[in-house]
């Protein structure tokens, strides 16, 4: 180093330097009992691998532009999904509370409620408000529909007619011991289309797509194939510039971000010619809503990823639209198709465990498939009527036979894959902990990824989230199992 | 609170949301590990590897939920049996049904002969999580007397004491804190029995009233068992912060007075500045005459008050989210001139504060960092920290070096339509 370099004292003490003396809380390793494993057999739940309802809808009520989450319930259930908006997407989240206290268990959360949803009108000029229950208002018997009726009122007197029936309300009732945050976000689906959608007589020759939790690059390579085909679409919830915008101030006050989708496009969405519902589990009950209400089909699942399943989605939207599939999109798939025959070797047979939400642990399910990986474990946190059967009909066209979770525990998914190893873990970051203790390399995708940064900008779904997975896989496996001098030729 | 305490199974009584979003999130740190794979003790510490949680469901809303708890309890001891206990939380539904969980953890004792603890500390009993920290603090106190009464022998015998014990209260460990504290405690020649709550022991708990001096570091949160054990066992305490250089002169010089080892105290206070001296000229160099915003939990923010001066920054607003009265009072004494004090904001009011004030950073919590962020101000996570310790001599400088980094990163300057 050059003397005259003036050297920066750059920190007090580097993580690394505190020298952690890592003590076991027992002398020796204790296998845990093999009896008490399967979720089956105990009452109590290790690391679960889904939250509570009211982040379904809350996360819905961000997808909508302008719109406010409104929780009715205590402060907690809302600042511990704010933090974990806040991590997953690095991004502000704004959701309003009801603030309950002791007197909100004793008398109800009424005045709270009014009082709450005036001031935050008041305040922030939202141009829809989700109002979500909780756990406690739901114990409570908090009587919501006429709580909004009042609320509205008290708007109305206060700010005019017009000004005071601006603002939507849309109920979403969720008391999470009833279901897990898919179901929350399925119910808003329903809930805002039943509140906002109008009749079925000016079509607009527009498709609707729930895509269910996804994160901003897939709905940005959602938008891509449907610009590629010509389709106008609405996408109800968009979160894509919600919860991914840019660095540009200064910004006006009270800070919204500039995306989400509008209430008139809600609204529209009773006009349109077909819904598509990417994901089963999060926006079939919005999709069956509008095809039962307005006689609007619905095609619900598969989520599009890997190569048939993105066929799929095309072929469909191109046959109620009339559209053709364009030559960018099939070099697209030929890419993504090109890109697998070139991996081949390092995907045939390799045993992967996979876990998520339902529609995406299904997704990556196919995919692998077509990859010539082996599922040998598939777990969905949520339980749901279906996936057992999904699973079981992917893998039997390609003969395997994985241990199916069907709203299991992680707890049993790392159990069990102690005696039944395997190369590679799909899932959220909740699997870091199973893969360092499995030494496995973990790939990550799906809705809870918080410990590593950029995912939420890439996309799993389409040809070229196809692709991204890919890449993210093989260069997992190599980074962890290969030699050096494997690597320098591929 | 009972988060941080490494050998115990805790236990969540809720539905499952309530125990997934508090899995693993804080940076409570440990030691204690559990074995991953035979010989191999890696991956995160026992406290923050298990999230066990009873998973109310409607059923267990209409009939109540204390079987499965104690079902869940027992469960949770077969499968862990490295644990020594349990500590078990109720939350706002488990509180609304009225499940007796005390009457749970008495079964639980009776036929595990495990160490039992519970917290009933739904948030909606309280105005905020301070509340839950007191009822937490009084519950625990009583439990711990109970046991000490049924169990002496778990009481610390005479000859393993020493005449320098101190025990730190109110202190979690966030980031490998008492990494940087406890060398120092050595140094000044008091010996640390244990911490409430930071890599504690379940044992450390039963062991709480064993101490000659509890030493108080969060002092919201914590005042009340240190109160509570000095009415009922007659152990003083003394308030100290182990943030920003002066106050941990400061509170040296407090702990050593108590022993009479003021001169260890001065010698360890010469060195440790001595050495931090360069790098906290080369950063109070950059940052002097910086304006900063802060937003953080009650206690902290009058102790971030000093620490900005320290750095030759000014600080122009602050708020609380969790203050009392009488943290107000204290900000008020030690505010500079012209500071805006907010109390308890609402997120359009720190919008607004923002606007204001235009502070050339704001000190936050995880929730606030994004939205300063993008209104172009930089941020710092300062609740949580970003990459601490930030305790003590060196971790100041930690924080020095955290602050300069995100004002001093490029990207600021890239930014468009930042007025100067
Ligand atoms: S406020 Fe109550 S219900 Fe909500 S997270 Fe906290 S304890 Fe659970
Ligand atoms: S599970 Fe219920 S009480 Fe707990 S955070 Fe979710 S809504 Fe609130």
């Amino acid at each position: 180093m050059s003397s005259n370099c003036q050297p920066i004292p750059i920190e007090g003490i580097a993580y690394n330097q505190l020298k952690i003396e890592k003590k076991p809380i027992v002398p020796e390793y204790v296998p845990r009992d093999p009896v008490l494993v399967p979720k089956a057999n105990r009452t109590v739940v290790v690391n679960p691998s889904r939250t509570c309802m009211p982040f379904g809808a809350m996360f819905a009520g961000l997808g909508m532009h302008r719109g406010l989450p409104f929780v009715q319930g205590a402060q907690g259930c809302t600042t511990y999904v704010r933090y974990t908006f806040c991590r997953i997407f690095q991004e502000p989240a704004s959701i309003a509370n009801a603030s309950f206290h002791e007197d909100a268990a004793v008398f109800g959360g009424r005045k709270n409620f009014i009082e709450g949803m005036r001031n935050l009108i008041v305040r922030y000029h939202p141009d829809v408000v989700t109002v979500v229950t909780t756990c406690s208002s739901e114990i409570i018997g908090d009587d919501m529909v006429s709580f909004i009726k009042a609320a509205r009122k008290r708007l109305i007197k206060e700010l005019g007619e017009e000004e005071g029936n601006r603002p939507k309300l849309v109920l979403v009732n969720t008391p999470s011991f009833a279901g897990s945050h898919i179901v929350g976000y399925d119910r808003a689906s329903r809930a805002f289309l039943e509140t906002l959608a109008q009749d079925h007589s000016k079509p607009n020759n527009r498709i609707n797509i729930l895509p269910g939790m996804v994160m901003p690059g897939d709905l940005r390579e959602l938008k891509h194939m449907l610009r590629e085909m010509g389709v106008d679409a609405y996408i109800l919830f968009d979160i894509s510039d919600v919860f991914d915008t840019p660095l540009m101030p200064p910004q006006t006050l009270p800070y919204y971000p500039e995306g989400g989708t509008r209430v008139a496009e809600v609204e529209d969405m009773g006009n349109s010619i077909a819904t598509f519902a990417l994901c089963q589990n999060e926006g079939g009950l919005g999709a069956r809503y509008l095809e039962q209400k307005f006689e609007i089909p619905a095609f619900i699942g598969p989520m599009p990823m890997g190569v048939k399943n993105t066929d799929l989605f095309l072929k469909r939207v191109s046959e109620v639209t009339g559209r053709e599939i364009p030559k960018s999109l099939k070099d697209e798939r030929g890419r993504l198709l090109d890109f697998m025959a070139d991996t081949l070797h390092h995907t045939m047979m390799k045993r992967v465990a996979i876990f998520g939400d339902p529609d995406i642990a299904t997704g990556i399910t196919r995919f692998a498939c077509e990859l010539g990986m082996e599922p040998v474990a598939v777990m969905s946190g949520t339980k749901t009527k279906t996936f057992t059967a999904d699973i079981e009909g992917i893998v039997g066209e390609f003969g395997f036979k994985p241990l199916i979770l069907n709203g299991s525990d992680l707890f049993e998914l790392e159990e069990s894959l102690k005696t039944m190893p395997v190369d590679v873990i799909i899932g959220n970051s909740k699997g870091a902990d199973i893969a360092k203790e499995l030494q496995v390399p973990l790939v990550r995708a799906g809705l809870f990824v918080y410990d590593r940064v950029g995912y939420h900008k890439r996309p799993v779904i389409g040809y070229r989230g196809g692709e991204r997975l890919l890449a993210d896989l093989v260069n997992a496996i190599m980074d962890f199992s290969y030699p050096e001098e494997r690597t320098q030729q591929l | 609170m009972g988060g941080p305490i490494t050998d115990a199974i805790q236990i969540v009584h809720a539905p499952v949301g309530c125990a997934y979003y508090t899995w693993a999130t804080r940076r409570h740190l440990s030691d204690q590990y559990a074995w991953s794979l035979p010989g191999k003790l890696d991956n995160v510490a026992f406290n923050r590897r298990y999230c066990v949680v009873t998973d109310m469901e409607e059923k267990d809303v209409v009939f109540g939920g204390s079987k499965k708890l104690l079902k869940s309890a027992l469960e949770s001891i077969k499968l862990f049996p490295e644990a020594t206990g349990v500590i078990m939380y109720t939350t706002c539904t488990s509180g609304l049904i009225g499940d007796d969980i005390g009457s749970v953890a008495k079964q639980i004792e009776q036929e595990t002969g495990k160490l039992v603890f519970f917290a009933e500390a739904p948030g909606c009993s309280g105005v905020s999580q301070s509340k839950g920290h007191h009822v937490a603090n009084r519950q625990f106190f009583g439990q711990i007397n109970e046991i000490r009464r049924k169990q002496p022998e778990r009481v610390t015998p005479e000859e393993e004491r020493t005449p320098y014990d101190i025990i730190l209260v109110g202190e979690y460990n966030m980031d490998w804190d008492l990494k940087v504290i406890l060398p120092l405690m050595e140094k000044i020649g008091v010996r640390v029995l244990s911490t409430f709550t930071g890599n504690a022991r379940m044992m450390d708990l039963v062991r709480l009233p064993d101490t000659k001096l509890n030493v108080v570091h969060c002092q919201r949160s914590a005042t009340y068992i240190a109160d509570m054990i000095k009415e009922g066992y007659d152990i003083p305490y003394v308030k100290a912060s182990f943030f920003g250089i002066q106050q941990t002169n400061k509170a040296l010089r407090t702990i050593t007075r108590h022993f009479g080892l003021d001169e260890l105290a001065e010698k360890v206070i010469a060195e440790e500045t001595a050495r931090i001296q360069p790098a906290l000229d080369w950063y109070r160099e950059r940052l002097k005459g910086k304006t900063v915003a802060i937003y953080v939990g009650g206690p902290r923010v009058w102790h971030w008050i000093k620490l900005m001066e320290e750095l030759g920054m000014k600080v122009v607003a602050g708020a609380c989210t969790f203050a009392h009265e009488d943290d107000y009072e204290k900000i008020n004494s030690r505010a500079p001139d012209g500071m805006l004090i907010i109390d308890n904001p609402n997120e359009f009011e720190v919008e607004e504060l923002l606007e204001t004030c235009k502070p050339d950073i704001f000190l936050c919590g995880l929730k606030e960092k994004f939205l300063g962020r993008k209104m172009g101000i930089p941020t710092l996570n300062s609740h949580s920290y970003e990459k601490g310790p930030y305790a003590g001599y060196v971790g100041f400088i930690n924080f020095a070096r955290d602050i300069y980094q995100a004002l001093g990163a490029p990207v600021w300057s890239l930014v468009n339509g930042k007025e100067e």
